[in-house]
């Protein structure tokens, strides 16, 4: 099967058992990747389980491009019920893994059930060995990927920290020592099924139908993405991104309630200074020319390896209003290290210090941690606390939606997330309507597997092309403003399917879009054999997003769920640049309704009888 | 004039883009185990090095080699691998200092460089321009210019001015 590898590994650790099945059956309606994660899910999974219980399944899905020449192939897609929010629960990671999982001869595996003793998975092309992990239980994810490395170095390996064993709804999977599948709670999942880790090894490749073809489509993809304005900032891009972020109007500070932290500025040029001073050189994931990652010359704790990820640094200066880089680079690397994903972990953190200022929560809750914003040896303590489950740090790894239900005494007031829980990414999202509809209709309540180029985001400091943009895709310039609630929901749409598109192929979300689809598609054809048109593309992506919703309304969800906590509709900014903007309850409503038009669901967020025909989900 | 395949690995972003285009190229598939180029990753340590055959002068995998099926082509002057006479003994693999030549699993082959007759492929699919094909009579200069620019501030400061 070109371009797939053709089987799906299916490992149930309850019965110690192994199986594959063929991917034709799903490939042909779901394509690969996220579509066929949700397919599984859908089918596997009956509805209302506990989402850290043996009933639950852990999917690891790569999509047909995976593994091949084409550029930003490194993907793997993960899919399953997330603790964190009981829905729909989605993350997807770049890398190596991914593409060894194929070379090893399986487009997913998918985990069932929940081993007696904590075990780890090795698989060797035909060979599946289900191992005893106890020893490495309790090892961090840097201490464990040299371990599982030893003797056996072109092993990729991903697994959890300690986070994920202790079940924290913030931890993720981590992928050697540096990509995450961080959102989601998935690396709580893995825990709970006592799977510290799978290490894969492949040597049979990924076949290809055109092979000249695909040499001819690949450089011109590569070209493409050396256009981007991002190629050529992306080695500075870990500290122009708190440029961009507050040219942009998209930075706020603490729990979002400062717009104009007075040490913002000197935040970013710290970081700037720390970063020249210590960047050693780019890194890619597999084929990407886009080095969106910096080794570092410093060492971290213990030697662990420094090489960072450009998105996680502002959400811990913002949410921490931490202006020093030391401490920026010690959480970053706990992070890392414990297996919790950075965003979420900073938002739950700033909640903290917001409760603690407000008196919601005292010392005596916190066990004498003093959570103060810009403290970041503080934090530093609550986060390894976090990821044990220790004191407070008990109730703060629920994710802020639950933790504030646990405190009670009017937490709920003071939280920010988006819808089931999730904390939103490190943007503020009022002013800017259209992120805050993805975040409230998406499949797992996180912009990030939504959104990512909407002209929105960069309206502020380039309005020009925003506005074109805007125009290419809704046929109108006025709707690329981040204020206005009409044309956003089509807007939504269209970027919600290109990341459908992206997770689904097996490629990265942030070049997708500015390649542009008959590029992707072509090297899809060239990769499988498959000749497909845009059409049929399109349908299944409509049939993946409808079956996403079919899964979440399957589990209890409702119209009034599709939203996000209820400050945002209620408080509105205080300063800055986007003073005054707040949600519009009805506004934000009537895009609901249109979007649930578009996609041909009905007022109540359900797919119509006329839908699930067309998509063949009847 | 001679032309080798010269690595910068500072410039190496770890993409094994190289991998891919080879084996795609040689084996119509992509897969790293049968690719001539393998990127060796010190993920701790923030190093990759592109490793293939130098296509030695002196080739150790020739001089090892029993049944005498290595032999430098003519034109390119890249060391091969005459297959029919080969026997399979994998010697040269044992032999060659730097891990130039594999082995295919599945045809049971010696498989390495053969510099795409010339025009070496991984080099023009690298995105970073890490790999250069260089004639013999430059490369020794190239490299003292590229690894001298690494003293380029004492430069600066020596004659106030930057390049």
């Amino acid at each position: 099967m070109n371009g797939y590898s053709g089987k799906i590994l299916f490992i149930d650790l309850s019965e110690n058992q192994t199986s594959t099945i063929e991917t034709s059956l799903y490939s042909r309606e779901y394509l690969g990747g996220r579509g066929i994660g949700v397919k599984l899910l859908y089918d596997m999974v009956r509805p209302k389980q506990d989402p850290l219980g043996p009933e639950n399944i852990l999917v690891f899905m790569t999509g047909p491009l995976t593994g091949t020449l084409t550029p930003s192939s490194g993907r793997v897609d993960i899919v399953t019920t997330s603790p964190e929010s009981n829905l729909l629960g989605g993350s997807n990671a770049g890398g190596f893994w991914g593409p060894e999982l194929k070379w090893a001869g399986y487009d997913g595996v998918v985990i069932k059930g929940k081993a007696k003793n904590p075990v780890y998975i090795q698989i060797y092309n035909d060979e599946v060995k289900i191992k005893d992990a106890q020893k490495l239980w309790g090892k961090d994810v840097f201490e464990t990927v040299k371990i599982l490395r030893q003797g056996n170095e072109e092993n990729q390996v991903a697994c959890i920290g300690p986070a994920g064993e202790n079940k924290s709804n913030l931890s993720g999977i981590a992928f050697n020592f540096r990509n995450y599948a961080a959102r989601a709670g998935v690396g709580a999942v893995m825990g709970a099924k006592n799977l510290k880790a799978i290490a894969v090894r492949g040597t049979k490749g990924s076949d290809i139908y055109d092979t000249k073809a695909l040499q001819e489509i690949c450089l011109e993809i590569q070209n493409r993405e050396k256009m981007m304005p991002l190629y050529k900032d992306a080695p500075s891009w870990h500290w122009k991104l708190f440029q961009s972020l507050e040219e942009d109007g998209k930075a706020f500070f603490g729990n979002y309630e400062s717009f104009l932290w007075e040490d913002r500025i000197k935040a970013v040029q710290n970081v700037k200074e720390f970063i020249q001073q210590n960047h050693l050189k780019p890194e890619s994931c597999l084929t990407c020319p886009l080095r969106c990652w910096a080794h570092f010359s410093i060492r971290g704790e213990e030697g662990a390896p420094i090489i960072a990820c450009q998105g996680t640094w502002p959400s811990i200066a913002y949410f921490m209003k931490l202006s020093d880089p030391y401490y920026i680079w010690r959480i970053y690397t706990l992070c890392q290290k414990l297996g919790l994903d950075v965003g979420g972990t900073s938002a739950v953190m700033a909640l903290a210090a917001d409760l603690y200022e407000m008196g919601v929560i005292s010392f005596k809750d916190t066990k004498g941690i003093l959570f103060e914003l810009g403290n970041g040896k503080a934090f530093a303590e609550a986060i390894e606390k976090l990821a044990k489950r220790e004191d407070f740090g008990d109730i703060l790894a629920e994710g802020i939606k639950k933790a504030v239900q646990k405190i009670g005494r009017g937490a709920e007031r003071y939280a920010v997330h988006s819808k089931g829980g999730t904390e939103l990414w490190l943007m503020e999202v009022r002013p800017f309507k259209g992120a805050a509809l993805t975040c409230a209709v998406t499949d797992s309540g996180s912009c990030n597997r939504a959104t990512y180029a909407f002209p929105d985001f960069y309206y502020r400091s380039m309005q020009k092309q925003a506005k074109m943009v805007a125009k290419n895709i809704v046929g109108k310039e006025d709707a690329a403003d981040p204020t206005r609630y009409d044309y956003k929901p089509k807007m939504v749409l269209f970027y919600e399917n290109m990341h459908i598109f992206a997770d689904s192929l097996g490629v990265c979300a942030i070049p997708f879009q500015p390649v542009g689809l008959e590029l992707w598609s072509r090297s899809f054809s060239a990769c499988t054999g498959i000749k497909l048109q845009l059409k049929d593309l399109m349908l299944t992506v409509e049939r993946i997003r409808t079956l996403e919703r079919l899964f979440n309304l399957r589990e209890g969800l409702k119209r009034e769920d599709d939203t996000l906590s209820q400050r945002l509709f209620k408080e509105a900014i205080k300063e800055g640049p986007w003073k005054g903007e707040v949600l519009d309850r009805e506004k934000f409503e009537a895009m609901k309704d249109e979007y649930y038009f578009l996609r041909g669901w009905d007022n109540d967020g359900r797919p119509t009888e006329k839908t699930l025909e067309n998509l063949g989900l009847k | 004039m001679k032309r080798v395949l010269l690595v910068n690995w500072e410039k190496c972003i770890g993409c094994r883009t190289c991998e891919m285009i080879c084996s795609l190229l040689n084996e119509e598939r992509c897969n790293p185990t049968e690719a001539r180029i393998t990127v060796i990753k010190f993920e701790e340590k923030g190093a990759d090095f592109p490793v293939y055959c130098q296509n030695c002068e002196a080739p150790a995998c020739e001089a090892i080699c029993p049944a005498k099926a290595i032999y430098k082509d003519d034109i390119t002057e890249a060391v091969l691998v005459d297959i029919r006479r080969c026997i399979g003994c994998r010697m040269c693999i044992l032999a060659c200092p730097i891990g130039g030549l594999s082995f295919h699993p599945a045809r049971k082959e010696i498989i390495k460089c053969d510099l795409c007759k010339g025009d070496p492929a991984c080099v023009k699919y690298c995105p970073e321009g890490a790999l250069e094909v260089v004639s013999l009579d430059t490369i020794g200069v190239k490299r003292r210019r590229e690894n001298i620019r690494k003293f380029s501030s004492y430069l600066d400061m020596m004659t106030g001015g930057k390049e």
